[in-house]
């Protein structure tokens, strides 16, 4: 049974600031946030004015302050009539994607612009309150994301076999589409190689597995497709989405972390969507955190078997030009990844491509394109807790 | 200007975590179970994650397990940095015997030496007067160096 919302919301437009690692703050958040929303409004030719009494979705910067949507309409000086934020991590601006598509199907607005800025660079992180993190897992010596993902990355290794030749496919492919990305932080290409002379941060995570942190901000504007048709010749249709949390994959107890709830959630997206065939998909757009989970989506969401990721990007090119495009922006490995607005490079570099503005990486005939976003690494001794898929189209087959 | 040493990270017992860290105290690794659906879980939480009954109990566990996954840190971050002295050692996630998971170190060998599969068994670390954390070390003695 096809999904009564598919092709019936759509992203209209999209900003991307340009990012940084200035460390003096030259910029805050707030600024980063008005620059990407008022990119975003200028592609889609709306102002300000078009959003009151409609809808706002942040994304909550790491920096915390219990009231940060109220400061940022404030900043922005708008009168919306709801206002949603997200703080779930890499996993947000899916979240938010899906939560704008659900309140414009409620009736209770038709526009929602979605923001996302973030300078992790720009300030001391704020002491830990959390327990079970105070507690139990850091007087073990857990250095954060690094050695939470490196114990799922050790376990992949041990029960697939895959070499860092294999893994290094990933930022080499990466750092390529960075290089034909004018707003990618790095530009110049590295090897092979370079990847394997990359110092360990947390075995066997290595220097070039790891996103870079970056200052920045970004955004887009979901609306009905009927709108998206007035106001733009080129919207991108939300053809479905999915979402799945807490995932544990086989023993409740001991569950197998080499799965994600990106298999459910993919699932989901793909049901509804209406798509049966993974070959449909144009490009995918994989969340990065490190190289490692780019490999266990390519498998949990059907591109290949699970534990086959490595043997298969042996085989397929994932370059923008290649069978099988993979974060043809560069990822947050290369382009940078804006504190906890990191996931909406993917989003409005999927939507870069659908419109045709993908540039020197635009993938030819690009038609559909496949957003996975995964965040919150704080599954005890598990894998990620939140899950979000969505298939974006350029028109609705 | 005189710089302040950060100690080691050192829990502190909640009303909620005191039997865990009292118990650890005395050398005996102790879970949750509930009493509901029989349940045992790993860190102590408000209720029971299978069935979310309150009624929850303590039970001591073997202490047995093995290396389900492990990782070598080679910089602190989001940590303190008097790990740094420390460095390299490993930080482990061991599969219990009785089931759950626990988030730990792998002490008394060689970092490198430490293998996913390798049995353990608790070892109890005194870090302050109060507390003593759950480490493991191998069951099997290995080949001197």
């Amino acid at each position: 049974m096809a999904w009564s919302l598919r092709g019936k919301i759509a992203v209209i437009g999209h900003g991307e600031t340009k990012v940084d690692r200035d460390k003096q703050g030259n910029l805050s958040i707030e600024q980063y946030l008005v620059k990407a929303a008022n990119l975003a409004m200028e592609s889609a030719g709306l102002t300000k004015k078009d959003f009151n009494d409609q809808g706002i979705g942040l994304m909550e910067p790491q920096q915390v302050y219990p009231m940060w949507s109220a400061q940022m309409i404030q900043d922005l000086g708008l009168h919306p009539r709801i206002v949603m934020r997200s703080d779930h991590g890499g996993a947000g601006p899916g979240y938010l994607l899906e939560q704008a598509a659900a309140a414009i199907q409620a009736g209770l607005v038709d526009k929602v612009l979605c923001i996302g800025a973030d300078a992790p660079l720009t300030y001391v992180p704020q002491t830990m309150t959390q327990r079970l993190v105070l507690d139990f897992i850091r007087p073990f010596g857990m250095m954060g994301a690094n050695s939470l993902f490196a114990l799922i990355a050790q376990r992949y290794i041990h029960q697939y076999g895959v070499t860092p030749e294999q893994v290094a496919r990933i930022p080499v492919t990466q750092r390529y589409h960075a290089t034909l990305n004018p707003l990618a932080y790095f530009d110049q290409p590295i090897s092979v190689q370079d990847y394997l002379n990359s110092r360990l941060i947390s075995d066997p995570v290595r220097l070039l597995d790891c996103c870079l942190p970056v200052n920045g901000g970004l955004a887009f504007i979901v609306t009905t497709a009927e709108k998206a048709r007035d106001l733009t010749d080129r919207p991108v249709y939300l053809l479905g989405s999915g979402a799945c949390y807490n995932y544990q994959h086989g023993d409740r107890l001991a569950p197998d972390v080499t799965y994600m709830g990106t298999m459910k959630a993919g699932k989901e997206a793909f049901q509804k969507a209406g798509i049966t065939q993974v070959s449909d998909v144009s490009f995918l757009q994989l969340y990065d955190d490190y190289s490692y989970a780019v490999m266990i989506q390519l498998e949990d969401l059907g591109f290949c078997k699970k534990g086959e990721a490595g043997r298969m990007l042996e085989q397929k090119d994932i370059s923008f030009a290649g069978e099988l495009p993979v974060n043809t922006g560069g990822g947050q490995l290369s382009s940078g990844q804006a504190g906890m607005a990191g996931g909406f490079h993917f989003i409005v570099e999927a939507i870069r491509q659908l419109r045709g503005e993908g540039g020197k990486r635009q993938v030819k005939g690009a038609r559909v394109g496949l957003v996975s976003l995964i965040g919150a690494i704080t599954q005890y001794a598990g894998n990620l807790i939140n899950s979000n898929v969505c298939i974006l189209g350029k028109e609705v087959p | 200007m005189e710089s302040v040493k950060e100690p080691l990270p050192v829990p502190m017992m909640t009303l909620l975590t005191r039997e865990f860290w009292e118990s650890a105290k005395k050398g005996k690794l102790v879970f949750q179970h509930c009493s509901k659906c029989d349940l045992l879980q790993a860190y102590p939480k408000p209720c029971c994650s299978e069935c979310g009954s309150e009624t929850l109990s303590w039970k001591e566990l073997s202490g047995e397990g093995t290396v389900y996954s492990f990782t070598i840190p080679r910089q602190v971050v989001d940590n303190s940095p008097a790990f740094k002295e420390q460095l390299p050692f490993v930080v482990a996630v061991v599969q219990l015997k009785e089931g759950p998971r626990l988030i730990t170190n792998i002490v008394d060998v060689p970092p490198e030496e430490v293998k996913i599969g390798m049995e353990v068994r608790a070892t109890f670390e005194d870090v302050s007067p109060e507390i003593a954390l759950p480490k493991f070390r191998p069951v099997h003695p290995l080949s001197k160096r």
